[in-house]
């Protein structure tokens, strides 16, 4: 089990503070790296990735520090947002070169290996400069994965790839995640960070906001009245149950159904049913409506 | 959400149609292969693979390369022909950079708006207009170079707009912005889809995106058309219900099998069979006589995003719930 | 009394106003080329260079008039002042050549004037027209000064205002020569690349580059390569001509005058072509 963990972390550019004071623990599986343009993700991921000192607060991988620690790179590797690839080189070269690169045993047979995983195994021999967005950014994912690393570290992955590609990637990080190795990655597409994992980081601003399940951190917010969208076989007399309950502190009736506000979460979710039992009503839909990630998101960087 | 605005050329001609639509660089390349397919004023996705030819098809539409063989009408006009007729009511929003760094907001569209053919004073008063309509208030008399990613993808909005286009063709809209500018921006297009009257083809790779704004979806793959039908057609409810409680799932599965309700585990969801009507009732029955706390129940729907599974990769889906949770809105 | 409440309408409204050709569109992208020929309409950082190449001409200029109206000796006529300052010329057409196009490239904003009312041929046309235009006001405009120290200066009336004026004619033209030419081939090189900077040295180089040959040429002993020398670079070429119209004495041409027309015009037919070309290219790109 290899874990990233940084400590007080902090990092600033003159008057510029791109990180203040974040404290994290990264573990086995896939975690989401969010916040909004300029919250100090790119900056955070190139700290964990050695290629920047903090300017105060230790960075460690595998419990050594990251910076100045070429060995690090041993069990980490890093698909960053910017880097160009030489355009003349093939996926086989590149990918090659750096398992070459690695010093491993049987470069050949690792090259093999992570361009199966990301699938451009048919596209090998063609030259990079040929490959659209995606391709490239393929190749790169295998370059990073050519030496089998416990840690992986990507900024903005998708990025450019079709849908297709995107769940292909999304399946080989869910993979990779649950065979035991720590993946962070950073992405603005929150539908697709639900979908490989529900465990965030939060940067707002330099801070860290929030870590864990989003599910969770949304129950934590309990301030928050939980919104559920609710479509019956009779939703006027199911509001007027409702709002007579204490867990329920607002009730708004539209023609596309009914939205419920509810103070107490356990409390309501445990009533609804028995009250619509007892009303005769037929619940024909439940659904939450700020339970998603992205509702989490958008209330976490407004708070 | 109803159009509140007719659009003003005649129902008959469909917005977009091509017959047999071929186009091959060279001996090797095609681009484009019989591409046939009509497409109705509204708010439409366009989506496939890289490299599968939407952008060849952007670029025939506009007039910037001619077909090999076959045609394509934009508004009953040809675009090879009536090239000016076309791009007179069409207006593009391209994907890559394109905005100069040392220009104003106010001054770049104005002056794209009089290359439109717009007089003087016009083109300032709707540059102003197309400014506010996409949310640039003080900002649009700094320098373009200072921008952040959604105000540059703002006033490439803008310019789209500036000429009073029928047409929109946004290639990926919300590349690079983050999640409160997605938001914004697909707001944005779904208010100028709706309210202004104006048709909008969006290309764009996130289909989670073209669910929520698009009315109908195009796909194409390999130069071919994949796809083309009604968003409505393509999101139907099937006949398995999601039931999610926060606790006592397993619970849940064995009371549900007592009686006689079949019921799998997906994750953190239970995937029932929906036999008929009183399944709801009797689910909420079992729920409530185990005080469970039932956090949703919701006939499953189909997703855009079957359509670019491969069948075995469908009965393997990644964090099957997870997606569930994520696409059922 | 009360007043009228209401809501306005300020959403969306449609255009119903006149929509005017591809002409207007030309003229609006030549106008907006000629201003940023000379920075108007740009950051003051932008005015700096071409106004003060402006500003050394008509300072020559004034000069030149000030001599003139002090001791009745005309230095330079108007042909030869062109002449003269022709190294300003290249030096200006240096930079703000990248300035009309490689900036465009640079920028990726050329999509969006070719999806609108607006070929390849007509930018291109546009900005070689502004380029034009903006080095005949600043070899000819100067000249103006020139002329009215002349003419209020002359002694001979009427005819000696006559005089001046084909005089200054003759001046204008030449400075219309030095455009058209300079303009081309600058305008061709800079469409080469988006980085300005490469663009400018580009120019730079393709001016110098036939400059040994030229000095090779003329001092061979074949008569006809001497006086054919100055073909092969653009200075030498616009001399050339010069000398053929208006007997400038500036180099020597022989009896080739007309050849030097007919490659002046071949010189700046191929650079416009190879200036559409380039864009056609671009435009489908």
């Amino acid at each position: 089990m290899t874990t990233i963990e940084l400590s007080n972390v902090s990092r600033w550019y003159g008057n510029v503070v791109a990180v203040n004071n974040i404290t994290m623990t990264l573990g086995p599986g896939v975690t989401g790296l969010l916040g909004p343009n300029g919250a100090g993700k790119t900056t955070l991921l190139h700290m964990m990735a050695g290629f920047l000192p903090p300017s105060r607060g230790t960075v460690t991988v595998a419990g050594a520090p990251a910076w100045r620690n070429p060995s690090v790179y041993r069990i980490l590797g890093l698909v960053s947002e910017r880097e160009a690839v030489h355009g003349f080189l093939t996926a086989w070269e590149f990918v090659l070169a750096n398992a070459k690169l690695h010093r491993l045993p049987d470069p050949e047979a690792a090259a093999r290996r992570a361009l199966s995983l990301v699938e451009m195994t048919e596209a090998q021999d063609r030259r990079i400069d040929t490959y659209s967005k995606g391709m490239r950014q393929r190749t790169r994912v295998a370059a990073a994965l050519v030496h089998d690393p416990q840690v992986l570290v990507l900024d903005e992955p998708f990025n450019g790839m079709d849908p297709r590609q995107r769940l292909q990637m999304m399946d080989l990080l869910h993979e990779l995640g649950a065979a035991g190795r720590t993946i962070l990655f950073s992405s603005h597409i929150l539908e697709e960070v639900e979908q490989v994992s529900g465990t965030v980081q939060v940067i707002v601003a330099g801070r860290l906001a929030a870590s864990g399940d989003y599910r969770s951190i949304r129950r934590l917010m309990t301030h928050r009245p939980h919104v559920f969208s609710i479509h019956s076989s009779d939703d006027r007399r199911l509001a007027v149950a409702l709002i007579g309950q204490p867990s329920v502190t607002g009730v708004e009736l539209e023609s596309t159904g009914l939205t419920v506000r509810a103070g107490d979460y356990g409390t309501f979710t445990r009533a609804l049913p028995k009250i619509a039992l007892a009303e005769g009503i037929r619940v024909r839909r439940l659904l939450p409506s700020d339970e998603s990630l992205e509702s989490v998101f958008s209330y976490l960087v407004a708070s | 959400m109803p159009r509140l605005a007719p659009p003003p050329y005649p129902r008959r001609v469909p917005l977009i149609a091509t017959q047999s639509l071929t186009k091959k660089y060279n001996a090797r390349v095609t681009a484009l292969d019989d591409l046939t397919v009509t497409v109705e004023p509204g708010v439409i996705g366009l989506v496939g693979a890289n490299g599968a030819g939407k952008s060849t098809l952007i670029k025939i539409l506009l007039g910037l390369l001619p077909p090999t063989s076959g045609q394509a009408r934009v508004f009953g006009l040809d675009p090879t022909v009536d090239t000016a007729a076309v791009r007179a009511r069409v207006g593009y929003m391209p994907e890559h950079d394109c905005l100069p760094p040392d220009l104003s907001a106010a001054e770049f569209v104005t002056h794209l708006g009089r290359i439109s053919g717009l007089p003087r004073t016009a083109a300032r008063e709707r540059a102003s207009e197309a400014l506010r309509h996409v949310g640039l208030y003080e900002e649009r008399y700094r320098q373009i170079g200072g921008y952040s990613t959604g105000m540059k993808q703002r006033v490439k909005l803008a310019q789209a707009l500036v000429h009073d286009p029928d047409l929109l063709l946004l290639d990926e809209p919300t590349n690079g912005l983050d999640p409160a500018g997605r938001d914004a921006m697909l707001g944005l297009i779904h208010r100028i889809g709706t309210e202004f009257g104006i048709s909008v083809v969006v290309c764009s790779h996130l289909l989670g995106e073209v669910e929520r704004i698009c009315d109908s979806l195009v796909a194409i793959d390999g130069g071919r058309l994949l796809r083309s039908a009604q968003l409505s057609a393509m999101t139907t409810a099937t006949d398995v219900l999601v039931v999610e409680v926060s606790e006592g799932m397993a619970e849940l599965a064995r009371r549900l099998a007592d009686l006689g309700i079949q019921a799998r585990q997906d994750g953190r969801l239970l995937l029932v069979a929906l036999e008929s009507d009183d399944t709801y009732d009797r689910i909420l029955a079992a729920v409530a006589e185990l005080d469970l706390p039932l956090h949703r129940l919701d006939q499953r729907r189909h997703h855009v995003a079957e359509l670019f599974r491969t069948p075995a990769a469908q009965g393997a889906q990644v964090g099957g719930s997870a997606s569930e949770a994520a696409h059922v809105r | 009394m009360s007043v009228d409440s209401v809501i306005h309408d300020i959403g969306y409204q449609r255009y119903t106003g006149p929509r005017l050709g591809r002409g207007y569109a030309f003229r609006s992208l030549f106008l907006h080329g000629l201003r940023t020929a000379y920075g108007l309409g740009r950051p003051a950082k932008a005015k700096i260079f071409p106004w003060s190449v402006a500003t050394i001409v008509a300072a020559v200029a004034v000069v030149l008039t000030a001599i003139r109206a002090q001791t009745g000796e005309q230095v330079l006529s108007y042909v030869q002042y062109t002449e003269q300052m022709g190294l300003m010329a290249i030096l200006y057409v240096a930079i703000v050549a990248p300035e009309l196009v490689s900036r465009d490239l640079r920028s990726g904003v050329l999509p969006l004037y070719f999806t609108r009312a607006l070929s390849a041929t007509d930018y291109a046309l546009a900005k070689l027209g502004a380029l034009v235009c903006a080095v005949w006001l600043l070899l000819g405009g100067p000249q103006l000064i020139m002329f009215f120290g002349g003419a209020f200066g002359t002694d001979d009336g009427a005819k000696g205002v006559w005089n001046e004026f084909v005089d200054l004619l003759a001046g204008q033209v030449y400075a219309g020569i030095h455009a058209v030419v300079f303009a081309s081939l600058a305008l061709l090189v800079a469409s080469l690349t988006g980085k300005r900077a490469f663009a400018a040295g580009g120019i730079v180089a393709a001016y110098l580059m036939t400059l040994p040959i030229v000095g090779i040429l003329s001092v061979t002993d074949s008569q006809a390569a001497r006086d054919l020398a100055g073909v092969v670079s653009p200075a030498g070429l616009v001399q050339g001509v010069g000398q053929w119209f208006f007997d400038t004495d500036a180099i020597e041409v022989g009896d080739y005058g007309p050849v030097y027309g007919v490659v002046a015009v071949a010189f700046v037919a191929g650079c416009a072509t190879l200036l559409l070309g380039r864009y056609r290219k671009v435009a489908t790109r």
